[in-house]
């Protein structure tokens, strides 16, 4: 009963019950929705990657496809060309995001809020265009490369594989926020200069916040495209695409961690069931318009909304209980 | 007595204005320095090129001994610079208790996660400017000026500071509230030896806790002495009170 009375003790038996029923998901529902939600959790890697960068300190990335898009060639061009195996060049293409990402951070040391996001809206199409110009032989160009080496065949095991990381990665980034770090990252998002006159070198708490963002953002685009098979500049360097993680992260509530995961399955489910009634890009018109007004509605997002649900009927049960 | 604090021409310029133009100054370890001037004089900028905000053109700091010029503002509030701003700054959305908590952290990422949060030190910080346990998980937003003031000092005292630069920190006070904060300012330098330099307009609230006052006028040092030595001067009156004297408020 202990750990009912702490919020990080109700989040933890919440993570639990949310892995419980995702474990024995694939045994109630059908293959087509299991190959839902594999989109569904690497949306919400992504929205995850972007939340510890962006979600609290105010340093908002228009260039997470950037990231992503570095883990995802580096992986594909060394398994396509050198044939080297999945366990290496994954690993490989982490480390590479993660340099990459220490170019997001050059322009944070100076400038913040909008500028910020523009640079990093920049960094997105400079890369859009280099792998298209810059030896287009090796990058396949425009149309990218196709016939990549598959991560897990069938459904059920990327289902698994792509689950683990979100709840190994979530779980590890949400427990990492409820410490000190993630008030002083909250802090760096009110006042940044009152938090370098609290003596806290606020420099080095960005670089480490964008460089788990960035390992976040390389594994996720790594193990992506090796689930889609193929890689192109305009799907992954996409406004579209940055849009998708952007809405998954505020609809579910940035700075949560959990928001954006519940945000990604909210996104993803929602744009399937409106497929069949809509199948053209007027989808995406209506997924904008209930996306705006949920926000409106609730701009702290799906995480606030549960926990004033978990709130109202913990009230109800403590107060049905005898004294 | 040693020097806690020993600045020596520090200039700077913005533009054609010259905001500070080769001030020297020092603060012996436990003394308590009043910082007057008129609006525009340099006081703020003062602060700032002590801490390092704003980078001096010229001239050099040195801390208990230890040449600073090096160190940014961070660093040095670890080795006991610290100071509060003119308009408060807290951080709008975390509590009392968590602005606080800011300040008490250390500066290492391994340090930030031993999950070293020390609440009953927090409250005794709180509880020291004057804030009630109630107010503890209160949003600044929901504070009053006095007490937004109040916490401004909570976060600079939670730095545990050697010498503290205190920049208007009677403005907006009740003289209940302006009594309190002096004796507790009084207290602290009896348990601790802290340094005081403080920037006030009110000189009134001034005049019991100075021991020696610097007149700033124009981005230099115009004169210093006692209160009452300085208050008295014609000089100053006519820089500071304009021409005539009068009422010290």
């Amino acid at each position: 009963m202990n750990m009912l009375n702490s919020p990080t003790g109700r989040g933890i038996i919440g993570w639990v019950v949310f892995a419980a029923i995702m474990l024995v998901l694939p045994y109630f529902v059908t293959t087509g929705i299991i190959r839902t939600f594999v989109f569904a959790l690497y949306l919400a890697i992504f929205g995850i990657s972007w939340d510890i960068m962006s979600g609290r300190t105010g340093y908002i990335s228009f260039g997470h496809p950037f990231l992503i898009g570095i883990g995802g060639y580096t992986s594909a061009l060394l398994t396509y060309h050198l044939a080297w195996p999945l366990y290496v060049t994954i690993p490989i293409a982490v480390v590479v995001t993660m340099i990459g990402g220490t170019l997001f951070f050059v322009p944070a040391l100076r400038i913040r809020g909008t500028y910020f996001a523009l640079v990093t809206l920049a960094f997105m199409e400079l890369i859009y265009g280099l792998v298209q110009v810059i030896a287009p032989d090796v990058t396949g160009g425009t149309r990218g490369l196709s016939g990549l080496t598959s991560i897990a065949k069938g459904a059920i095991p990327n289902y698994y594989l792509a689950l683990s990381v979100v709840l190994i990665l979530g779980f590890s980034l949400w427990l990492l926020i409820r410490t000190r770090i993630g008030i002083a990252l909250s802090a760096i998002g009110m006042d940044e200069d009152a938090v370098r006159a609290s003596g806290i070198n606020v420099t080095k708490l960005k670089l480490f916040t964008f460089m788990l963002s960035a390992f976040a953002a390389g594994l996720g685009g790594a193990m992506y495209v090796h689930y889609l098979g193929s890689i192109a500049p305009r799907a992954l360097f996409d406004v579209g695409f940055l849009f998708q993680i952007l809405v998954a992260c505020l609809l579910g509530g940035a700075g949560t961690i959990t928001g954006p995961i519940a945000g990604a399955f909210f996104l993803t489910f929602l744009l399937e069931w409106l497929r069949p009634y809509f199948p053209g890009p007027e989808r995406y018109l209506i997924y904008g318009v209930v996306a705006l007004w949920l926000y409106v509605q609730q701009p702290n997002g799906l995480h606030e909304l549960t926990r004033m649900a978990v709130n109202w009927v913990r009230g109800l049960i403590l107060r049905r209980k005898p004294a | 007595m040693t020097p806690i604090l020993d600045a020596v021409n520090l200039s700077k310029s913005f533009g054609g204005l010259q905001a500070a133009k080769a001030v020297s100054l020092h603060a012996s370890a436990g003394e308590t320095v009043g910082i007057i001037g008129p609006n525009g004089a340099g006081k703020t900028t003062l602060f700032n090129l002590l801490t390092n905000e704003i980078k001096p053109d010229e001239g050099s700091v040195t801390l208990d001994g230890i040449n600073i010029d090096r160190l940014a503002i961070h660093q040095r509030v670890k080795i006991g610079l610290a100071r509060t701003y003119q308009v408060p700054r807290p951080f709008s959305k975390l509590t009392v208790r968590e602005n606080i908590r800011v300040s008490m952290m250390p500066d290492s990422i391994l340090g930030m996660l031993h999950n070293g949060k020390d609440l009953d030190h927090e409250q005794r910080i709180a509880e020291s400017v004057g804030f009630s346990e109630r107010q503890l998980d209160q949003l600044p937003s929901e504070l009053a000026m006095g007490d937004l003031r109040k916490l401004e000092l909570a976060r600079t005292l939670a730095t545990d500071p050697k010498l503290l630069l205190l920049d208007e920190v009677f403005a907006g006070l009740t003289y209940g509230e302006i009594e309190q904060i002096s004796k507790l300012l009084v207290k602290r330098k009896e348990t601790h030896g802290t340094t005081y330099m403080i920037v006030s307009h009110d000189l009134k609230s001034l005049a019991p806790l100075v021991d020696r006052v610097i007149v700033i006028h124009g981005g230099s040092v115009l004169m210093q002495g006692t209160f009452d030595e300085v208050v008295g001067d014609p000089q100053v009156q006519d820089a500071y009170l304009g021409t005539g004297g009068g009422e010290a408020r």
